[in-house]
């Protein structure tokens, strides 16, 4: 293994930001293109905000916890709640369902966490809480062409 | 998050999204538009996301809304300069159709034709 780290915070909306920050440095020894850097920040985005909005109905008090590691150009990461859990996960994953059309809530998030990573796993007990782990492997550095 | 909202004239809204665009940021930008809509003369609505370096689902329930709230005017939405990312995410929601690849001034001097010349 070449990194880990556990982040944990309270879901708070500010702290979406956060998250996406520090995930983005961690990912930085790798250095992904603009790209990849740019759809894995949103695939954190997507996830944490799914904890807070739906875990956590938003109540400001419940924790969520990161855990992020790295082999080689392979980051896996879990998001972590122990909120209200999701009822049934084939129909979460569904492109635009969502059980908060009120909110604004597009029902893309999975959608994208699963067309911006190689693979999304979702883990969820009634009440109990949620996790996602999601793998996302980053290309090869390319090697600088020789000037000749 | 510091966005822009530009009222042209009685019919145009420009919003100029800067920063990071999230579920926490989009609130406050809904609060200022949406009263803007419900004065009933708006028919077009400009997203300019030139200097938005972040954007998740979060954008997409923003436009949505407001395109919805616009639909019983038949009003229209247009959306300028996405990065590649957002470029696949309206594309993952359907939204592509109504991203304009002109330059925000080209397309007030069109609107201006389409808008005024009724």
């Amino acid at each position: 293994m070449d990194n880990e780290i556990t982040l944990s915070f309270i879901a708070k909306s500010e702290n979406e930001a956060l998250a996406r920050m520090v995930m983005s440095s961690f990912i930085a020894a790798i250095d992904p293109t603009i790209e990849e850097l740019s759809e894995f920040k949103t695939v954190i985005s997507e996830a944490v905000t799914n904890a807070i909005v739906h875990g956590y109905e938003e109540d400001g008090t419940g924790k969520i916890e990161i855990h992020a590691r790295r082999e080689d150009r392979e980051i896996v990461v879990s998001i972590v709640d122990y909120g209200r859990g999701i009822r049934d996960v084939n129909q979460a994953r569904e492109p635009l369902f969502t059980t908060k059309p009120d909110e604004e809530r597009s029902g893309m998030g999975f959608t994208i966490m699963e067309s911006f990573s190689d693979d999304v796993e979702i883990y969820s007990i009634p009440n109990r809480g949620t996790t996602v782990t999601i793998t996302k492997r980053f290309v090869p550095i390319q090697e600088t062409s020789r000037i000749v | 998050m510091h966005h822009e909202v530009e009222k042209v004239g009685d019919e145009i809204i420009i919003i100029r999204l800067k920063g990071e665009l999230d579920h926490h940021s989009t609130q406050e930008i809904r609060d200022e538009i949406v009263p803007m809509i419900k004065n009933g003369t708006i028919k077009v609505l400009v997203w300019n996301l030139k200097d938005l370096n972040f954007m998740d689902s979060s954008g997409i329930g923003l436009i949505l809304g407001r395109m919805r709230e616009l639909a019983p005017i038949d009003g229209q939405t247009i959306i300028v300069n996405p990065s590649e990312t957002m470029r696949k995410i309206f594309q993952f929601a359907g939204l592509s159709p109504y991203i304009c690849s002109d330059s925000e001034i080209d397309i007030m001097s069109k609107l201006g034709g389409i808008v005024y010349g009724q």
